[in-house]
């Protein structure tokens, strides 16, 4: 019980597809007022792992600087996403794309259903996860929080299930805890909150719950002050894992008194 | 012969290789991942990878994202 808050937190790790990692803080690399602040911002949060997006070159920008000269993959794992899929087609396409750079052989896989609620389609999701595991890619999926999916996507060998706190960017938190408490007893895979967290207490919120990490891009990113959020996020993460790790008291109705009462 | 890349058609020399049109471009080599009319070419296949006319070539690359 004399151990340190670093022993702590570096005995204190978590395998996906048998990588292993400590940080539980995983950032997204979009909506940065500027590449610089991104790369403070990454550092700052402690994360290990990040997700990036493929896009069409521009051709009118010849050698401009791209993602890549401010993010070390040889620092971070990418996390490649399938952001703006709207079918198993495409985001199997995007997946492929991703590997091909040699980089990386994660995949955050998200098949969308429409643009308003950027809820994902179950039925093309669950699809694509079960060819993208048999190609051999390491599967983080996302999902929204049903937990019937959830577990659907676990049998489909997902590596990692991902339900949405909240829609993403919405900046809402973790708006039903009971589904994430009944996913969390369901399955065995790593479960990642991944989208709808606004501010360090929604991470904090998540991190209770028990889940293994918590994947956020927009709360730092649009933040007044991004830098100090991503430190805020850091330490949310941190201190939401160890309060989890450390068991909170049960709730009571009455009141219990701290002091002693005694005569005197 | 015309290119369609990345949605815009371009003129280039008949017979060009993907590398060829990929350096002309200015676009960095290293950091692209190419396709051509929906199949990815890997780096060491470019060089061989001759195009012609009409072929819709892609080329993708790593940006911010979520």
């Amino acid at each position: 019980m004399t151990a340190t808050l670093e022993q702590i937190k570096s005995e204190d790790t978590y395998q996906i597809n048998g990588k292993t990692f400590t940080s539980r803080l995983l950032v997204g690399t979009g909506k940065y007022a500027t590449n610089e602040l991104m790369t403070q911002c990454l550092e700052a949060s402690g994360t290990q792992i990040v997700t990036v997006a493929l896009r069409r070159v521009n051709l009118d920008n010849k050698g401009e600087k791209t993602l890549l000269d401010f993010i070390d993959p040889k620092k971070y794992t990418l996390l490649p996403n399938t952001a703006g899929c709207y079918s198993a087609e495409e985001a199997i396409r995007v997946a492929h794309l991703a590997r091909a750079t040699g980089i990386s052989d994660f995949v955050k896989l998200e098949v969308l259903y429409d643009e308003k609620t950027l809820l994902p389609d179950p039925i093309a999701t669950l699809e694509a996860t079960k060819t993208l595991v048999k190609e051999g890619f390491t599967v983080m999926t996302y999902t929204s929080d049903d937990p019937v999916m959830a577990q659907k996507l676990e049998q489909a060998g997902a590596h990692a299930v991902m339900p949405a706190g909240s829609p993403i960017g919405s900046g809402q938190g973790v708006l039903n805890p009971n589904n994430i408490r009944i996913i969390l007893e369901k399955l065995k895979c790593p479960i990642l909150i991944d989208a709808g967290v606004g501010s360090a207490s929604d991470v904090a919120v998540a991190m209770e719950l028990g889940v293994v990490a918590v994947l956020l891009n927009t709360a730092i990113a649009h933040a007044k002050d991004p830098l100090k959020m991503a430190h805020a996020m850091r330490h949310a993460t941190e201190a939401g894992r160890l309060s989890y790790l450390a068991g909170r008291i049960p709730k009571k109705l009455y009141a219990q008194a701290s002091t002693p009462i005694k005569d005197f | 012969m015309k290119l369609l890349i990345n949605g815009e058609t371009r003129e280039f020399p008949e017979g060009m290789s993907l590398e060829e049109v990929i350096k002309q471009l200015g676009v960095r080599k290293e950091t692209v991942v190419a396709e051509v009319n929906r199949q990815i070419i890997h780096n060491e296949k470019r060089a061989d990878c001759r195009l012609s006319e009409g072929d819709q070539v892609e080329l993708i690359q790593f940006v911010g994202g979520g």
